[in-house]
């Protein structure tokens, strides 16, 4: 009797034994990969943390996968590099690039839903604070996650970057009366020249403003300003 | 030092005037900076006779200054007095801008001052008889009391002043007292160290008190200027006839009447005023442009230099006064002042007892500087490059390559690569750190350096105004033949390439008046 269980305790673990059926390359590389958390992890990293032969890492990942005990993700900051996740976690902002992004790419169509959001609530009140547009935002529940007063921010941040609108301080007069005094808040930018299109620098609205090969450009030689087919154009243009 | 280009544009404005000679020597001493009458020789390798000609036109149209110095000698050598003539790049530069300053005139005073004004900017220097005869020489003159009148009220304005002593001689720094070596030492720890031409400029300049008036007359110009001491006008008499024979003296040194001549720092005040209301006018309102402009009237006579951060303060009452004179102003109440005034970015006292604002026009000016680098960011490299570069010029510190993705929603590989490029081209500077960790983490972090990348701006501007004259000059010589040709003559094709010139002329002068706007932003302002 003793002998067949010493014999079967020599034995290979029998898979039935493991909760979850791996084997003990399958158990080692899950464990690997549940350690790095939210992080993930490359292939390679795997490979040099279990010991394990390339080709064994490779079948116990296949089958990791099918038993959806892990996922693949994509690490923004290398994106060419394979990188595992236990299926628990969720890829933290380091690796996914964070709420703006979908597959290592920057969600675009996202940010710009969101953008024409916050400049429509800009529009219906005329001058409005990071609050009220958020409020306005999570009333109208566009989109299926929880969104923050921090993301708002960024939206209406990279707005005001962009010359859509300014940022100004709540003088408490005029339209700014309900706004608390020093409050932050966002508007049109509202001058009378920036109505009529006057906001291009006068450097800017020549062809050497714009011009990539200003530093070749000298008076006498290939490129100059006799010579310049940017002039040619410009001149040509009707006013 | 002047930069590349603003050097090639001063030679080609003074070329355009007074010949490649004198384009000559002022490219020589804007290249190789203050210089004396044998080293101009040397370097330019023009005749003596050449080189002094073009010293007398240049000095007479106030574009270099002459001073004298000691030079330092072996001992027991008598002293010797060396002239030496220093470049006045700015006045140099201010002769593409000379429609901007008549075009003051005229609104202000009218078309008599305007006759004299441009009289002397076309002159340089005049006294005032020699305004009084040039007058007589007009078709509709008038009588020599009417042309006194005009020059004064030009006086007043400030708009013409004293010429300033042609060649003022320097002390050396050690002859100052003992006791006014220490009472000035924590004063001087402060200050920068003057140049030798800032004090050469200082001690020419004619003091405050007669700079702007007409009845004192001196018999000698060189006597009343201060700085000369007496027994320095014989030996500064012996080194001019070294320097220059009898015949050869500049006219200004021998003459003894009064010599008269632009005061191009009033206009250069008046530009800096001009831009800062209208760039108000465009950014906040008519209205805040109204009270900048009262404010900036009121206080324009008690600016002691050209380049002040902050307007003199002004009580709500008598800007509420000024205002009212303005056009558009007449419709504002007190409150509508008020509100302006917050907008100008002041901040209304709590206490009713002392209301009085300043406005910060260092503010303005700088606003206006970043919006013109950013206009041509966007026209060069895109917008996303226009938002890149707009955070790190808000931020004004060094920030990581994945805040600046982050901040500005670009692609992190799109980030790297506009971020490096503008680096290449001199907008950004990079620093680079590396994090040794488990994992060894190297970080890039940009940041706008304003200093240098504002001479970069600056050179291009001077690059491309340079190339508005060249282009002018050769769409004329293109059409040289038409515009020969009589009126009548001007018909089917060449009435259409008449035309096309004339409309040509006009959008690259009217760019260029433009472009100056933005040059003297970031040169004068």
């Amino acid at each position: 009797m003793s002998r067949t269980l010493e014999t079967s305790s020599l034995k290979r673990k029998r898979p039935e034994a493991d909760p979850l059926g791996l084997v003990d390359n399958e158990r080692a590389i899950l464990n690997a990969i549940k350690s790095k958390k939210d992080l993930g992890i490359w292939v390679r990293d795997i490979k040099q943390e279990t010991k394990l032969t390339d080709h064994v890492v490779n079948k116990s990942l296949k089958s990791l996968l099918t038993r959806k005990l892990i996922k693949e993700v994509v690490n923004i900051q290398n994106k060419g590099k394979k990188h595992y996740m236990a299926v628990e976690f969720e890829p933290s902002k380091e690796v996914s690039g964070g709420v703006w992004y979908v597959d290592g790419n920057l969600d675009k169509e996202l940010v710009n839903i969101l953008k024409q959001l916050c400049l429509r609530c800009i529009r219906v009140q005329k001058v409005a604070t990071l609050e009220r547009v958020y409020e306005d935002l999570k009333k109208q529940r566009v989109v299926n996650f929880e969104i923050s007063s921090q993301q708002v921010s960024e939206i209406l941040n990279s707005m005001v970057l962009d010359n859509e609108i300014i940022e100004v301080k709540s003088t408490g007069l005029s339209e700014y009366y309900s706004i608390p005094i020093g409050t932050v808040c966002y508007r049109f930018d509202s001058g009378p020249g920036v109505a009529r299109g006057s906001k291009i620098g006068a450097f800017a609205s020549i062809p050497c403003g714009a011009c990539p090969r200003i530093s070749l450009c000298t008076p006498d030689g290939i490129i100059s300003p006799s010579t310049c087919v940017y002039y040619t154009k410009w001149l040509n243009i009707d006013f | 030092m002047v930069s590349q280009y603003g050097i090639k544009l001063a030679a080609y404005l003074i070329s355009s005037s007074y010949g490649d000679f004198c384009s000559k020597v002022c490219e020589c001493l804007l290249s190789r900076g203050t210089l004396t009458l044998a080293q101009i020789i040397r370097f330019t390798e023009l005749s003596r006779e050449n080189v002094i000609n073009c010293l007398r036109v240049l000095i007479h149209q106030n574009c270099v200054q002459a001073f004298s110095i000691q030079q330092e000698v072996a001992f027991g050598e008598a002293p010797k007095i060396v002239t030496q003539y220093m470049v006045l790049f700015d006045n140099t530069i201010h002769k593409m801008r000379f429609p901007k300053f008549m075009q003051i005139v005229s609104e202000e005073l009218g078309k008599d001052c305007l006759g004299i004004f441009e009289g002397l900017l076309q002159h340089g220097r005049l006294s005032l008889n020699q305004i009084i005869d040039r007058n007589m020489q007009t078709p509709d003159n008038s009588d020599v009391h009417a042309v006194q009148e005009s020059f004064s009220r030009l006086l007043n304005a400030c708009f013409v002043e004293r010429c300033p002593a042609p060649e003022p001689f320097l002390a050396p720094p050690e002859e100052e007292t003992p006791a006014k070596k220490r009472g000035t030492k924590s004063a001087k720890i402060a200050e920068a160290p003057k140049t030798i031409e800032q004090r050469a400029l200082e001690t020419a300049a004619p003091m405050e008190s007669i700079r702007f008036l007409m009845e004192i007359d001196t018999l000698s110009g060189a006597s009343e200027e201060k700085g000369m001491e007496s027994h320095n006008i014989a030996t500064l008499e012996e080194k001019w006839k070294q320097d220059f024979s009898d015949a050869e003296l500049s006219s200004s040194g021998k003459k003894k009447e009064i010599l008269w001549r632009v005061n191009f720092e009033e206009f250069v005040r008046r530009l800096r005023h001009k831009a800062c209301i209208e760039y108000v006018r465009i950014r906040l309102s008519d209205q805040a442009g109204i009270v900048l402009s009262a404010i900036l009237e009121l206080t324009r006579s008690s600016e002691t230099r050209l380049k002040t951060d902050k307007s003199a303060s002004m009580s709500i009452n008598d800007i509420y006064d000024e205002v009212i004179k303005k056009d558009g102003g007449l419709g504002m109440d007190l409150e509508r002042v008020r509100a302006s005034l917050v907008q100008l970015g002041c901040q209304i006292p709590t206490t009713g007892i002392d209301e009085t604002y300043s406005i910060d026009l260092k503010n303005i000016i700088e606003l206006a500087q970043n919006e013109e680098v950013e206009s041509v960011v966007l026209k060069r490299y895109g917008r996303e490059a226009y938002r890149i570069f707009r955070l790190l010029t808000k931020s004004g510190r060094l920030l990581e390559t994945d805040k600046i993705s982050d901040t500005t929603f670009v692609e992190k590989k799109d980030t790297l690569k506009i971020l490096y490029k503008l680096w290449k081209d001199g907008y950004l500077h990079m620093e680079k750190v590396s994090v040794n960790g488990p994992k060894q983490a190297l970080f890039l972090l940009w940041e706008v350096n304003k200093e240098s990348l504002w001479v970069c701006v600056l050179d291009e501007m001077h690059h491309a105004a340079l190339n508005l004259r060249l282009r002018i000059t050769y769409e004329q010589d293109q059409e040289k033949e038409i515009l020969q040709l009589p009126t009548e003559k001007l018909v089917g094709e060449l009435e259409k390439r008449y035309k096309r010139l004339r409309k040509v002329r006009i959008i690259l002068e009217s760019s260029l008046m433009n472009l100056d706007d933005a040059l003297m932003l970031f040169h004068d302002f």
